[in-house]
């Protein structure tokens, strides 16, 4: 197996390597799995480990390199997809018991958009049963059973890409895919001490995913850096016909170079003074939260104290999950077959969501309206608003998510409700060895802004360069 | 996980919670202001946080719930739907709160500003 070392190396270390051929797809693939054989099923990180897809995948990608026809910097990379994305022939099983044997004949576009790119997909990583999308009370809400945190095993990694943050910060692969309706790339990635981007709304087709909120889901990178999330990001967003809420070409598209200048712009940030509640901080995060708060005033031009609008923007945030997510699985609910999920909220809370009437649905969407255009004229002074991505650290397990993680979120409920981009980074840890994420978040469509702020941070800090030691 | 085993409910949005069952839940009969819809009864929940239209208004989707899906209920997840349900009515009660004008269109389809011109301003200020 190769060393630890290699295998915590970002994307644009690894690429290097295997763009000159010191480095072959083949060992790099055997060694992700052995690792992921090894301390996958520990974590509980994995839906299912696709050995045989990713060893011929890998032996096709050694093969192109070798007769020099490189496709790019995730060519022979090994990634694990979040078990909502669909792939032809092998089980997608959304975490969920009732669909424990769900096959599809075709690949999610986001799954085709890596393939093309060379990467190998080395497994499907755990999540919560349907996205969590009734409700969840326990960690364990999840066919795979909670998953265990790589930096301390005795908490969680949150959810509900929860495999795809223990994949990454384990060092199972190089990346992962996770998907966000509301915090489930943030937290993930805040919790495992890892760099995670959820894109603005409409740049990554959802095709092949499954929906649970239709005007919420995203889908994003996990990885090691803001770099690799760029990386990965470039690969999968764009306009796709068969997702009609993506974004046109010209908007939807990303390009990325690493050689490109790392402040191509001076950005305004604005450090948010009400992202959270003073009384839900755990006390570990304010004093990490200044000093990320004090390199970013040392490195940027513009730092200021920020507010977010105040309103019922959480609300109409939860009216919109509630009544779209009831929509999506109207039937499943109606037949019983909730009651097969493993959760006690998520057997009962689709009754409850299923009674959101359309004239509320209506308002709170009246509302989101009003809410992009103060979220616009926020964001004439400001480029990016920064804050601790979480007040709390990874949460102890067994989980009760209604004593652990028991607070208000303006900023995830905003954010997601007018689709910004968000990149959470790792920026400290508490006296228990647990990673703190900082948030930065941007206006609609500018991800660009988000990658800039997470690349120079990272330029100034080395927390993304940390991982934990398993045994 | 054993549902006999779950603490009190609170309604779960992913990886946050939104405090919506901060306050205590007193149980009281409430066969005076609801519908016999013939399922166990074991009480309605009155929350000091519910004005009395919104509590009926709960309690009315509690019952709808029952009169469609008691059968596969046992009697603890009906107290929880109940809970859920008070949960529910505070969020729709804090959207309804909200002065919204007759001209306020929806965003229909969720387009991020990137994607169309802002309105011109102070629209909401006209009728």
């Amino acid at each position: 197996m190769l060393k630890e070392s290699v295998l915590y190396s970002t994307i644009g270390e690894l690429a290097r390597q295997i763009q000159a051929k010191q480095l072959s797809p083949v060992a790099l693939t055997e060694s992700y799995l052995e690792r992921s054989e090894k301390y996958g099923p520990k974590l509980n990180a994995y839906a299912r480990i696709l050995r045989t897809e990713a060893r011929e995948q890998a032996q096709t990608a050694e093969k192109e390199i070798e007769r020099g026809h490189y496709r790019g910097p995730l060519h022979g990379i090994p990634y694990a997809a979040k078990d909502l994305l669909a792939v032809k022939g092998v089980p997608t099983t959304w975490g969920a018991k009732p669909f424990r044997n769900q096959l599809f004949d075709y690949n999610a576009t986001v799954i085709d958009h890596l393939q093309h790119a060379g990467a190998i997909l080395l497994g499907k990583a755990a999540m919560i049963e349907l996205a969590g999308g009734f409700g969840y009370l326990y960690a364990s809400a999840s066919l795979q059973g909670e998953t265990r945190n790589p930096w301390n095993l005795g908490c969680w990694t949150c959810g509900s890409s929860s495999g795809s943050g223990a994949v990454v910060a384990a060092g199972l692969a190089a990346f992962a895919i996770g998907t966000e309706t509301w915090g489930s790339i943030v937290c993930p990635s805040a919790f495992c001490g890892v760099t995670g981007l959820r894109p603005t709304y409409g740049r990554v087709s959802r095709f092949g995913a499954m929906a649970l909120s239709y005007s919420l889901d995203k889908i994003g990178p996990l990885a090691r850096s803001t770099e690799d999330c760029a990386r990965i990001f470039a690969a999968i967003a764009g306009h796709d016909p068969l997702d009609r809420s993506t974004l046109p070409i010209d908007k939807a598209a990303f390009t990325f170079s690493p050689a490109a200048d790392l402040k191509p712009r001076a950005l305004r940030i604005g450090w948010l003074t009400n992202a959270w509640r003073e009384k839900d901080y755990d006390p570990s995060v304010p004093r990490i939260a200044d000093v990320a708060h004090r390199t970013l005033e040392r490195h940027f031009p513009s730092v200021k104290n920020a507010a977010l609008p105040e309103g019922p923007w959480e609300a109409a945030a939860n009216i919109v999950l509630a009544s779209e997510s009831a929509s999506a699985f109207a039937s499943f609910i109606r037949s019983g077959q909730a009651n097969e999920l493993i959760d006690p909220l998520g057997q009962i809370g689709g009754y409850v969501n299923l009674t959101v009437s359309g004239a509320d649905y209506n308002s709170a969407l009246r509302i989101r309206e009003i809410l992009q255009e103060k979220m616009a004229d926020l964001f004439e002074q400001f480029d990016i608003l920064a804050a601790a991505s979480l007040p709390v650290p990874a949460t102890p397990l067994p989980m009760d998510i209604s004593k652990g993680l028991d607070f208000a979120d303006p900023l995830g409920g905003i954010g997601n409700l007018c689709g910004l981009p968000a990149l959470s980074v790792p920026c400290g840890f508490t006296e228990k060895k647990l990673p703190v994420g900082l948030q930065f978040v941007g206006r609609a469509g500018d991800d660009a802004a988000v990658l800039q702020a997470g690349r120079s941070y990272q330029a100034f800090t080395d927390w993304h360069h940390r991982h934990p030691t398993l045994v | 996980m054993n549902k006999k085993n779950a603490p009190s409910f609170s309604r779960r949005q992913f990886t946050r919670r939104t405090a919506m069952l901060s306050a205590a839940v007193v149980l009281e009969p409430a066969a005076a202001v609801l519908p016999d819809t013939g399922a166990t009864w074991q009480g309605a929940a009155s929350d000091p946080q519910l004005s009395r239209e919104s509590q009926l208004e709960s309690d009315s989707r509690y019952q709808q719930i029952l009169g469609l899906y008691s059968d596969r209920l046992d009697d603890e997840q009906k107290g929880h739907i109940q809970k859920m349900c008070a949960e529910l009515q505070r969020t729709l009660d804090k959207i309804r709160d909200y002065k919204l004008q007759n001209g306020d269109a929806p965003a229909l389809y969720l387009k991020p500003l990137v994607e169309r011109e802002r309105k011109p301003q102070p629209a909401r200020n006209k009728s």
